[in-house]
């Protein structure tokens, strides 16, 4: 930039010691002036300038405080400021505004006046902006933050439109600019948020002209504002707001548009890169449940700022966290190759949680999991060893269900209530632990222990978690104490809110049925329709369409579970329309072709039943029920069957080890076919397993 | 256990015809002082007697130990019953006096759940908190509409006009779901209880003293159950003084206090604790805040990881990071 004619303080003569205050063309050195200043005589500095520089009396005023403001010398500055009636002074650049707005028309750069006033304004307000920065400096926050604000209201008065871009000498702007960034700051020292707040606004929502970097940093600055100073900005007044246009109405919605935008930036190269972006990005939207939406931020981030494999696994978590695992696996498969990272600890159990949840996937995750442990135990995250011995725990019983061979079975269930129990050493107060112990031993059909876990877990989460009082129940049913673990329900009822009673109160009606109370069954289950009716109508049409499934499936369970009732009581009548109003619910369902097939079986209608567990079996391959009554079938047709039905009773085993109905007929196939040792071992496994069989499998309670 | 029938002295003082803002919280001040030992006279006499209340250490201190008590929160507690009316005296300045010790009656009481013993007394005042949020809200959830910055907002313009059509998908997400009204405290709704009180105190945690705040990351860290000192962004002190300490697992995994964090608590919990590490504060406050701060934050964050809660993973790490990154880059503000 030109030296011109107004007032240019530079300080390019640094290097040789000497610093030179230039202006109007005239040229002085600053130290003459400072050593008038050091004497403490303000008025012959002024009028030393004055004549030095032929300034008037505010434009020597406001370079002397710049020059005791950049000596360090900041109350000096203040009082040097104080002594020139700024608001005067920009009273007296008002009518060159007026006159701007008249001459707009033929307006031409080399008009000197303009350029002129340009550069009074410009000096007196750089006045002001100093005068904040030296009135904060020294603490005296709300006066500088006042300061600062007339600044801004001088800018606006002066002018109207807004900035030009191309009218505006560069000094000015960097003031302007400089004063617009700072305002904020300074009401937010002073402890004024809700000031701050509509400067954050006036900032971003007013014409002035900033660069990039700035607008960058004051949108940066606001989002973090809003995220976390705790007060509410409320919406945008309506004059900001264009049509159609998005307009935030809380401080999340703004904040996470305001670094939205910014990520935006950051991809288009506007402005450079700023990890903390992202991760404030990151925190507002895992707290809004969005990480699907923080995934598509992370995928889109530039290659090159972030390694590889960071953003793989921060992208498994976000897919994780959205609910979509086997993408987050797939991502962690490859972060997790041998030639990336394999032993990042938190990826190997995520890996290895996501994979607990798949039969198919658990020898994986085992894998997984012994490689946490081992990094866990040499490392400083040594904490996390019994995180290990747990998810490993989980994978291996998880694939003790879909192993092929009995030895291999328990084996692997032994390993895992090894694990689970290795993890309870280290970590003692883990509630989660403590459930799946519960689970993994109802399972293994050790009750006595499985009942110490869930009884522990109840008493632990002070029975706030349904999982554990179902599990309670459910143990008990399978020790046949069938009244205690109606009270328990009943407890857990208690604990309830009423529109999650559902699957406690279906607990209920077995457990009733269990001791041939039908009568009070039905009263359960005619309870439960009510509610279930109830929460459909409360909630009107407006649900999401998980809720509506889970409707459905709560009513379709309801009415299924009346049709059983009444079959078993021979009420075929009742059973029919109940079962009518369960397809009602849901279509095709293995569960109530096999009502069916079974009201068919009790009546003599031997082909119907059949073709209806058969219709069962094709819905549903691996139906259990359905593979054991047609097995059933097959031993009344005599011996060419039993093969058939052997295979049968094989593969229902395999799928359901603890089927005590399954052990009972192949026992009868043996007989039937003369191998008495096989049948009666069989028999023996089927008498053992009667005394345990809760009246829902373990599994639903998790 | 439901104090709105029995006649106390505070609520028939507070309903007396002179009450204006300042009488009550007189009359406030007067029911506390039969319950705490002492009071600072300076209290009543001040201009605003429910910010002095609210700003008093003396009296947060004492009320702070009287609530940890092992006997505390029954349903005859004293204290209780004062919070549960001065909070039922509808002055909104008197409502900050009481909320202020939300973090500890909310942390004394979940860490107690498990011990079945009655506690009604706190279990009054989280309701009355519930519901006076309930029916600020109508008993509606609070979603935040996320944008899509491929169409243009107030903060900026799209090019592409074209894309007009406000139509696309815009993600809704809940951040707190629809209330339903309480009268008890049925354990499986515990933490969403106390979750929504938690949400009120997030709301007004500008206006809250530094010590409530503290004594909040405190609890945090009772709550998870875990030191997280392997998270402390001082590398040196991990690995210099760490491996020779073989008592840190125990240290890691014992402690009683340990509570189940599902989402409906664990999400205000890290709102609040967000405010705590990054809000703006005054710097005497900064200072003792921040380091309590950081120490419920490394706690949660190696309960994140315990659970393998891939949202709580994300949001304590990402609050960690920017602790580090703050520090890193000193007094980035307020120096330019």
């Amino acid at each position: 930039m030109p030296r011109n004619q107004s007032s240019e303080f530079s300080e390019h003569g640094d290097d040789s010691s000497v610093r030179e205050v230039h202006a109007n063309g005239l040229c002085m050195k600053t130290t003459e002036v400072e050593a008038k200043l050091d004497e403490g005589n303000i008025l012959e500095a002024e009028s030393s300038l004055r004549e030095g520089l032929s300034l008037n009396f505010e434009e020597a005023r406001a370079l002397l405080g710049r020059l005791e403001y950049q000596r360090g010398n900041v109350e000096g500055a203040l009082r040097v400021f104080e002594g020139i009636d700024l608001q005067a002074a920009i009273q007296r650049l008002q009518p060159f505004a007026a006159e701007k707005q008249t001459s707009r028309k033929s307006r031409s750069r080399t008009e000197s006046p303009h350029v002129v006033s340009q550069h009074a304004a410009s000096l007196v307000l750089e006045a002001i902006y100093l005068k904040a920065k030296s009135l904060q400096k020294l603490g005296r926050l709300s006066e500088a933050a006042n300061e600062c604000k007339s600044v801004l209201d001088a800018v606006e008065r002066i002018f109207h439109q807004g900035i030009p871009d191309v009218q505006v000498d560069n000094k000015l702007q960097e003031t302007v600019s400089h004063a617009v960034e700072l305002l904020p700051e300074l009401w937010k020292q002073a402890g004024c948020y809700p000031e701050a707040m509509l400067s954050y606004r006036r900032a971003l929502l007013s014409q002035w002209n900033l660069d990039n970097d700035c607008c960058a940093r004051i949108q940066k600055a606001f989002a973090v504002f809003l995220l976390y100073s705790g007060v509410e900005a409320g919406p945008p007044s309506l004059a900001v707001q264009v049509d159609g246009s998005y307009v935030p109405k809380n401080n999340l919605e703004e904040a996470i548009l305001l670094l939205l935008i910014l990520m935006r930036k950051f991809s288009l190269g506007i402005v450079q890169w700023d990890p903390s972006v992202m991760e404030h990005l990151t925190f507002a939207l895992s707290l809004c449940s969005q990480t699907s939406v923080l995934a598509k931020q992370v995928e889109e981030i530039m290659p090159g700022v972030y390694h590889r494999i960071d953003r793989w696994n921060t992208l498994a978590l976000c897919y994780s966290g959205a609910g979509q695992n086997r993408v987050a696996l797939n991502l962690l498969r490859k972060s997790l190759h041998k030639h990336e990272r394999p032993d990042d600890l938190t990826a190997l159990l995520l890996a290895a949680k996501i994979c607990s949840d798949d039969s198919l996937l658990a020898a994986e995750g085992v894998g997984y999991a012994q490689r946490a442990i081992t990094t866990a135990s040499k490392g400083v995250e040594e904490h996390l060893k019994g995180v290990g011995l747990r998810v490993q725990g989980l994978c291996l019983g998880k694939q003790a269900k879909i192993s092929s061979s009995d030895f291999e079975r328990s084996h692997l269930q032994s390993e895992a209530l090894k694990s689970l129990e290795a993890a309870l050493v280290l970590e003692p107060n883990n509630t989660d632990l403590i459930f799946e112990l519960g689970v993994q031993y109802a399972e293994h059909r050790n009750l006595d222990a499985a009942l110490r876990f869930a009884k522990l877990f109840v008493d632990a989460t002070g029975g706030s978690l349904l999982k554990g009082w179902r599990l309670l129940a459910l143990v008990l049913s399978a020790q046949q104490r069938f009244s205690e673990a109606e009270v328990v329900t009943d407890a857990a009822l208690d604990e309830t809110a009423k529109w999650e009673q559902g699957p406690l109160l279906r607990l209920k009606a077995k457990l009733r049925i269990s001791q041939s109370l039908p009568l009070d069954a039905i009263d359960t289950y005619k309870y439960l329709l009510a509610l279930v009716q109830a929460q459909r109508k409360s909630f009107g049409p407006v649900r999401s369409i998980s809720q509506a499934e889970d409707d459905k499936d709560n009513e379709f369970e309801v009415w299924h579970g009346l049709a059983n009732l009444y079959s078993g009581l021979s009420h075929w009548k009742d059973a029919e329309i109940c079962l009518a109003k369960a397809r009602e619910s849901k279509a095709y369902s293995a569960e109530a072709l096999q009502t069916e097939g079974i009201m068919h079986e009790k009546r003599g209608q031997i082909h119907e039943a059949l073709s209806a567990y058969i219709n069962a079996l094709l819905l549903e391959p691996c139906y259990v029920p359905c593979k054991i009554l047609i097995s059933g079938l097959l031993l009344k047709m005599g011996p060419a069957a039993l093969p058939v039905a052997r295979g049968l009773l094989a593969d229902a085993l395999r799928i359901e080890p603890t089927n005590r109905l399954a052990w009972y007929y192949l026992g009868l196939v043996h007989k039937d076919d003369g191998r008495m040792a096989d049948a009666t071992d069989c028999f023996q496994a089927a008498s053992m397993l009667e005394e345990s069989d809760p009246v829902e499998s373990f599994s639903s309670a998790v | 256990m439901d104090y709105q029938s029995a006649t106390t002295p505070t609520s028939a003082t507070a309903a007396s015809p002179t009450g204006g803002p300042a009488s009550k919280a007189r009359a406030a001040i007067v029911a506390l002082s039969s319950i705490v030992t002492a009071i600072p006279p300076s209290l009543s006499s001040s201009e605003n007697p429910a910010l002095a209340l609210l700003h008093d250490p003396d009296v947060a201190s004492q009320v702070s130990s009287l609530l940890r008590r092992p006997d505390s929160g029954s349903g005859d507690d004293n204290l209780c019953r004062w919070l549960y009316d001065t909070f039922h005296s509808g002055d909104p300045d008197l409502h900050l006096a009481v909320l202020r010790y939300v973090p500890t009656v909310a942390g004394v009481y979940l860490s107690r759940a498990s011990q079945r013993k009655p506690h009604a007394g706190f279990e009054c005042v989280l309701l009355a908190i519930y519901a006076h949020v309930t029916t600020a809200r109508g008993g509606q959830s609070v979603t935040v509409t996320l944008p899509d910055v491929s169409h243009p907002s107030v903060y900026h313009e799209t090019r592409d006009n074209s894309a007009k059509s406000i139509a696309t998908d815009l993600n809704l997400a809940v951040v707190s779901p629809s209330l339903e009204p309480h009268g008890t405290v049925r354990s499986s709704r515990r933490s969403r209880i106390v979750g929504v009180a938690l949400e009120l105190y997030h709301s007004r945690i500008a206006q809250m003293p530094v010590g409530s705040k503290i004594d909040f990351c405190e609890f945090c860290v009772v709550w998870s159950g875990l030191t997280g000192d392997s998270y402390k962004d001082d590398s040196e002190e991990i690995y210099g003084g760490g491996d020779a300490n073989p008592s840190r697992i125990e240290g890691q995994g014992t402690r009683s206090g340990r509570i189940p964090m599902p989402w409906e608590l664990l999400q205000p919990v890290l709102r609040i604790l967000g405010h705590c590490i990054l809000a703006p504060a005054p710097a005497k406050e900064k200072e003792p805040l921040d380091a309590a701060a950081a120490a419920a934050c490394r706690s949660l964050h190696a309960r994140s990881l315990h659970d393998i809660d891939p949202k709580a993973i994300l949001a304590t790490g990402s609050l960690l990071r920017l602790r580090k990154i703050g520090l890193d880059s000193g007094q980035e503000v307020g120096s330019d």
